[in-house]
Order: C-alpha cells, then structure tokens, then sequence
C-alpha cells in the first residue's frame, strides 16, 4: 500500500472517534501536477510540484470537524485524528478497535502520466504556430498545458478502505487579435480523464485555428443587442447554462439549507417535458468523470430532472445521512486541504428530437449562442448570468452578423420550463467548478436548444 | 523555525550542487481556522496546517519552477532537479533574475497575538454573533446558509544563493454571512463581509446587519427597461471592478501586448476623479509585509493620478526587461506558485463627498448591491457582462429595488466614466475604494 497501511489507518480511525462522533474518515493524497507555458513566442513557466497531506473528518450530529496536515507519517495522522477527536468535545477517551475492508486497490505504483515535457513542448509549440498561421491580426497567443495526478485513499468508520487514482490533463489556447484600436480574444480547451491520447499536435492546431477563428469573428462582430428575445443555445455551445440554470440548486447541501428553488419539489414538475437532466461521472474519459467519488462511494449515473418531473438530488455521505437517502456518489473535493461537498461531474441535458437546423428556421429574431463562457447562480433565488464567447443574431430565422458583448441572465426555473425546442445533438465543454472556494473538473453539455424569452444584456 | 531554515538551506545547496546557477527557496507555513454556524448551532469547524517550499532555479539565462509538500531529503533532492529541468525546456530570457538586496521594513510583518490566544469557544461565539445580528435586524430574515469565522497565520523563510535571508510572520481574522430574506412568498439574498489584521477592529454586527440589510431592501425586485442609468457603486461593489483592472495594470500585460494600457504611460487613460494606489507598506491592510514574494522591499505605488497612467506594477522580471526597477510586486498566493506580477494593496483614491452626497446628485440611476458573474470579465479585451441587483434612485433618492439586469461595457469606458469618488474608504482583503459615481450606462432589461 502506498499511503498509509490498513492497520495504521484503523487506528487513525478510531482515535478520530474518541471523544465520540457518528462518523470518522480519513482521506490521503499524493498530487503530482506539471505544466508548460507558451507565450511571446517562447515556452516559459515550466512548473512542477508535489503536494501531499492528509485530511480527518468527523461528523458528529450535524457538526462536523475538518483537519488536514501535510504530515502523513503514522504519527502525524494520530496527531490530527486527536486534533479532530479535541475540537469536538474538548475531551479525550480511550480510543475503540474498528476493522476496514480493502474495496479496491490500484496496484499502480509508478507516477501515471508519463506524457512527458518534451512532448507537452511540442504540443504548445504547435498550438502556437497554427494560431499565427491562421491572420497576420494574432497578436498574442498563449498556450498552457497541465497534467495532474492525484493518488488517494479513503478510509471511513463505515468499514470502507478505497485507494484510487486520477489523471487528467487540460490545453488551452488563448488567442489575441487586434485590429486598429479593436482587440478581441478566442479561447479553445481540451480536457481529459485517465486518457491523453487526444493530445496530438494536430489536435493541438485545431484547437489554435479555433480560438485563433472566434477572435478574428470577434473584430467583426457588432455590439451585442440589449433588452428581451429569444435565444438559441447550439449544441456546441457547452453546458454552462445547466450547470448554472438547474444543476448547483439541485446539490444536495443547497437543497438541504433551504437555500434552492428545487427544495421540496421531488416529484413536481419543474421543468418543459423536453426537458431530461442528468449528472453521470461514469462517462468514459470525460473531464468531469470518476470511479470513486472523493468519500469512497462508487459513481454513478443520476436522473435528475426525468421529462420534466424533478426526480433526485445530487448527494454526499453527510448530506445522505442527514435526509436518509443513499449517497449518489457525488461527494467531491479539490484536495486534502477541503472537506467534501455535493458536486455535479458530467452534467447534460439530454438530446430530444428537433434537427438543429430546424430550431434557428424557426426562431424569426433572436440570438444564436455557439459558444458559452463562464457564469454564475444565486441558487435561492435561480438568478443567473453567463457570457456569450460567440454569438449571432438571428434574423428572419437565418443567421445573420455575428455579434459582441453578450450576456444572457434570467432565472433557472423559470428558464427550464420554458424552453420550447430540444435538438438532437449533444455537445460538451469542460471547465472547472467554483463553489466553497475548491475548484473541481467537471464537463456539462446540452442540445440545441430554444428558450423563447432571456435577457440578452448588451449595450444601447 | 529551525526545521525550515534547515529545508530553505538545503535545497539552495542541492542546487548549487546540481550546477545551478543561481536559486532561491521560499518556504510557507500556513494555518487556518474556520468555523462555520448556521440557525445557533455549529455547523463546520476546520483547521489547517498547510507548508512547503518552493524552488526557483536559475540556469543559462531561464529559470524553473517546482515546489513541495513532502519535505524529505529524497523529495527535495528531486524537486531541484525538476526545477533545473524546467529551466533547461524554457526558452532563454535573458531578463530573468532575482532582486538586488535591500533593507526591509520587519515593523511591515503585522502579527497579531489576540488572534493566536482567542480560544474556539470565543471565536465560535464571534461567529454566532454575525448570524444573531442578521436575524435580528429584520423579522422577514428567514434563514442563514452560513455565518463563518475565519483566520489565517503565514510563516515566511525566503532566502536565495545572492545571500537574501527573510523571515517573518503576518495573521488576519474575518467573516462572512450569507442570508435570506422572504416576503409574500418572494425571496432575496444578502451578505456581509469583513477581514482585519486585528481581531480588536473585527465587528461582528456590522457584518449580520449589513446582509440583513441588503436581503430585505432587495425584497419584491424586479427588472427594469433597458435604459442608460448613472451608477453609484458602494465601496465593496467598486473593488470589484479593481479586481478587474489589477490584471491589465500588470507591466508582463503590457510587454506581451495583452494589456490595453500597453503603450499608454504618460497618457490620460481614466477620468480627472481617477487616482489608483497599490501599496504593500500601507500600515493596517491585510496584504501588507516587509517584502513581495521575491524580496524586494514593500513600497507604494501611484498607478494611476488623476486619471493619467503612471506605472505598471513590476516584479524583478519584468523590471529587468525595460531597464528599471520592481515595484515590489512580485507576488505569491503560495509556496506552490513562483513570483508573479500582482497587486499587494490595491485602492481607488479617497475624495472629499459621502456616498450619500452621490446618491443625491443622481436624477436617474441605479444604487449597485451586487454583481454576478464578475470573473467572467476579460481581461485582455476590458470588455464585461455583469448581473445586477440594487435599489433604482429617482430624484437623488432611493426608491425600488431591481434584479435580473445587466451591466455590459468595456472597462476603459468605466474608467472614463467616473464622475466623482466619496470618502468612505474601505479595503476587502487585497482591495480598497471609496463609493463611485459613474456616468450613464446601459442596463438591460426588459
């Protein structure tokens, strides 16, 4: 075993619950990350680290107590299992014999990404000669590439002991263009899970040729129109909408703090009957994809949101326990620094029925999103925001100019049971996921889809 | 410290052993402590002890970068070659360098001992005194999704092959709450927030009430018609818009061409009420201390006066590069990133007027509570999309309030467009302002 043994954790275990306590974990980790970065012609930032510690966690009603250390000697985690056992109860007692059963076990024992330096090297190297390639208006392009390995082992007073291990790998291209006074930016980026062999230097120029391309539409584009209309997200447009709209008010800790709009409504409509939502971190190689959550339960794929009628929420150990349901599998972290929280993976709206092109036939005047950028929700009240990377406006249902400046807002129920078209494609972007102060990769995706009325905030 | 006098030594040898050229090791011990309540009772204590070191090594002309949390000889010894390594795959810069030695200011490194020796049980009790203020502020506050606590010590040791040796400590305390308030079935949110370098200046009220406050007044919102408005931003809303700013006034933006400043020194780029400070000796703030992440003394720095841009901010790097000196802004979040060009204490200027003397010269516009989606803002291009909420002001008063709108603009507009700037300077965390006023601009709504 390459963390802790079986025999040294039990004990960590059972100090942790000393001073009592319904539930006692500890979670161990070994981070390796490494990153090359291209800019002004050169690679620079090339960055590597190491970062291990070990996080203690003890539920006791509906309290619960996080210690981490960057020791992980034997002694070190005894230290903050008593650090945990004192801050509950400021008292301390004999500790009891608790046993775990080993659930999976990676032998795996050398570092897991051996995409090496030299041909991350290559690959920024190529993003950036494809952007220059791609209009004498490039003024900049940067390029980042990461690789991060984690190993983990996860042992609870359940009995459960998990080892596993996650790679994932990210390049992204950020292209600047200017024109005169004018200076726009494109962005493109390539995730992965356990899989880099879509990191190829054709793939790479693609990518630089894209971002490179939403720049230069961008220089064009005319100043976003401002006020009410309908919108089309296309398919490859990215999920951002969902994940913001629906998916953070259906975390499990949200729902339970009376803080979302979906609190009490399983089994109510709260969405169009188009409308099927699922969060599914089983998907192979997805950026948002796992085999074990961050407490040790398996992943699974959830319904959420089935035609309509709203069927489950995304749960965690302490949230499951606290309303008497079983975890979903959706307990993640960032790191050892953060104790775990609901959090969505793989997040879609399912495909429907409508061929795309149909859907912008229809819509006489709106706004076409082909691409979504970052966003943000207040779950208790479903108001969101995100930004247009790459928009069009709509005209007698062809698209007609591309367009600048664009940000939709509008509120998430709302929205859902609004909307009027499904597509039948299906596009996913990755991104990482800000909530609490830990970041965690996830994917979202969604099918074209038509929401007849949003605020498009642009300038008059 | 002996431990990690001996970690920062020996990873400058193994360097010098590994044929570096020059080196530098800057170790962090960072604890932390948050406690989280909601409806009176505990909901979340966290501590933390979190340390490591980081390498930069120097070799024919370009550096790497690596850092560790295991801090084993083996573990070292490998991170110094990662870090050579790193050097090697980097393109030569001719530019990259430490900072020459100079004195620090050690009074800078602000420790404040009532944080160390406060128990749990009196900061648990800071804690539930913010959820109890919001509460009892307004019956229609119905429910808190957390009030928290919060503190942070950092234990710095920075020393490289030039002979630079630094050691000091820094702590702040703070909180935040989160409520809700509800009224005919509708539903609002407000926060409140506060970090101090001083637990005596910390006020656990002002944070409840003023969540409380903000949910309530927010009550029965609802959007507006798309319009030019005036905008009076509150002091914590217009450090926003900093954030926003603090990448573009970074001189390695401006070398690469990634900043619309670049080019622009000497020029008028913001209205005549525009004045922006960054200011790492500024006495009181949170980011304050002796020296950036690289060593070199903290010093203040007139970005902007007067609307005229004055200075890049620099690190030693892009110091080097156009032949002048750092402006002590080479800074570190942790000890697992290398220097970077950042903001320390970042502040628009004070003016004379209140905010309240703002609100009562608008005849249109809008009182700014919060804005949604503010990282979304791109740096390079200034251009941003921002939700609102607020209370519309007609007549230089406030009347109703307003949600789901949109600010979108570029930040060189914003700029340009602001009006006047109160008095009432405050800082949260790296960033201070007074409340702005600034001229029409479009908010879309219905």
């Amino acid at each position: 075993m390459l963390l802790g043994t079986k025999n040294e954790l039990e004990q960590v275990l059972a100090q942790a619950l000393a001073s009592g306590g319904d539930f006692a974990e500890v979670f161990l980790e070994r981070r390796w990350s490494s990153s090359v970065g291209l800019e002004d012609e050169r690679v620079e930032r090339v960055h590597s680290g190491l970062d291990q510690g070990a996080g203690i966690r003890l539920l006791a009603g509906e309290g619960s107590i996080y210690v981490y250390t960057n020791d992980i000697s034997a002694s070190g985690l005894l230290r903050a299992a008593t650090d945990a056992a004192t801050a509950l109860e400021h008292r301390f007692l004999e500790p009891k014999k608790l046993t775990l059963s080993v659930k999976n076990r990676k032998k795996n024992d050398a570092r897991l990404n051996d995409f090496g330096v030299d041909l991350a090297v290559e690959l920024v190297q190529a993003a950036n000669k494809g952007a220059r390639l791609a209009s004498d208006k490039v003024r900049q392009v940067m390029v980042r590439y990461r690789s991060l390995d984690q190993k983990i082992q996860i042992a609870n007073s359940l009995g459960n002991l998990v080892s596993d291990y996650h790679s994932r790998n990210t390049l992204i291209v950020h292209v600047v263009a200017a024109d005169g006074g004018t200076v726009q930016t494109g962005y493109e980026s390539l995730g992965s899970y356990n899989d880099y062999s879509m990191f190829t230097k054709d793939k790479a120029v693609e990518m630089a040729t894209v971002s490179a391309r939403r720049a230069l539409i961008l220089l064009e584009a005319r100043p976003a129109p401002a006020g009410r209309m309908p919108v089309v997200l296309a398919g490859e447009a990215g999920g951002t909408m969902i994940h913001e709209a629906c998916g953070h008010g259906l975390e499990a800790d949200i729902v339970g703090k009376g803080m979302s709009v979906y609190a009490g409504k399983l089994g109510k409509q709260v969405a169009s009957k188009l409308v099927t939502v699922v969060d599914d971190p089983t998907l192979s190689g997805k950026y948002g994809s796992y085999t074990y959550d961050d407490e040790g339960t398996p992943a699974q794929k959830t319904v959420l949101i089935r035609n309509g009628i709203l069927e489950n929420y995304l749960y965690d150990l302490n949230w499951a326990r606290r309303h008497g349901v079983k975890p979903t599998g959706n307990g993640r972290r960032q790191s050892f620094q953060f104790r775990p929280i609901p959090r969505m993976s793989n997040t879609y709206l399912a495909a429907g029925t409508t061929p795309p092109g149909d859907i912008i036939m229809a819509t006489e005047n709106g706004l076409l999103v082909k691409r979504m950028g970052g966003g943000q929700v207040n779950p208790a009240t479903g108001d969101f925001v995100f930004e247009v990377a790459e928009g069009y406006v709509i005209k007698d249902g062809r698209v007609a100019y591309p367009v600048r400046g664009a940000t939709l807002t509008g509120n998430g129920s709302k929205v859902l049971l609004a909307v009027d078209l499904v597509g039948t494609d299906l596009g996913f972007a990755i991104g990482t996921c800000g909530k609490d102060g830990q970041g965690v990769p996830v994917s979202d995706a969604q099918p074209t889809i038509r929401i007849p009325d949003l605020v498009v905030g642009g300038v008059l | 410290m002996n431990n990690e006098n001996r970690v920062v030594r020996s990873c400058l040898q193994l360097a010098e052993k590994a044929g570096a050229d020059a080196a530098e090791a800057y170790f962090l011990h960072q604890d932390n402590l948050t406690i989280e309540v909601r409806n009176n009772k505990l909901e979340t204590l966290e501590r933390s002890k979190d340390r490591g070191v980081g390498i930069r090594v120097f070799k024919s002309g370009s550096f790497g970068y690596t850092f560790t949390s295991d801090l084993g000889s083996t573990a070292l010894k490998e991170a110094v070659e990662l870090a050579l390594k790193g050097a090697i795959y980097s393109n030569l810069d001719v530019d990259a360098r430490l900072p020459e030695q100079q004195p620090f200011d050690l009074s800078l490194a602000q420790f404040d001992c009532d944080i160390e020796n406060t128990t749990l049980e009196e900061k648990q009790a800071l804690a539930l005194t913010i959820e109890k203020a919001a509460l009892d502020t307004d019956s229609r506050v119905s429910m808190t999704e957390r009030a928290v606590y919060e503190e942070n010590s950092n234990t710095v040791l920075l020393a490289n092959s030039c002979g630079l040796q630094l050691n000091y400590r820094t702590n702040f305390c703070g909180g935040y709450i989160w409520v809700v308030a509800e009224d005919n079935g509708d539903v609002q949110t407000g926060a409140g927030v506060a970090y101090r370098p001083q637990l005596s200046q910390f006020d656990p009220v002002a944070i409840g009430e003023e969540a409380a406050l903000k949910a309530v007044q927010l009550l029965g919102a609802d959007s507006i018609a798309t319009q030019r408005l005036a905008l009076v931003l509150p002091s914590k809303v217009a450090t926003q818009f900093l954030g926003i700013l603090a990448a573009m006034l970074s001189a390695e933006a401006a070398q690469k061409e990634r900043s619309l400043f670049a080019d622009r020194l000497g020029q008028q780029v913001a209205s005549k009420a525009v004045t922006i400070i960054d200011d790492g000796s500024l006495k009181g703030e949170i980011n304050t201390a002796p020296a950036d992440g690289e060593g070199t003394s903290s010093q203040r720095t007139i970005v902007m006066e007067q609307g005229m841009l004055c200075s890049f901010l620099h690190n030693s790097h892009t110091a080097a590069k156009e032949g002048t000196v750092s402006t002590g802004n080479g800074v570190r979040g942790s000890f697992k990133t290398p220097p970077e060009v950042g903001p320390t204490n970042m502040f628009f200027a004070p003016g004379v007027s209140t905010e309240n003397d703002l609100i009562q010269s608008v005849d249109k516009g809008l009182y700014v509570f919060n804005l949604m989606g503010v990282h979304t803002a791109n740096p390079i291009s200034g251009d941003f999309s921002l939700g609102v909420t607020g209370l519309l002001i007609e007549k230089g008063r406030l009347t109703r309030p307003v949600r789901q709108v949109m600010l979108a603009g570029n930040i060189l507009d914003f700029l340009n467009q602001i009006q006047a700037v109160a008095s009432d300077l405050r800082f949260y965390l790296g960033f201070g302002s007074p409340a702005l006023l600034v001229g029409a601009l479009t908010i879309s709504g219905d």
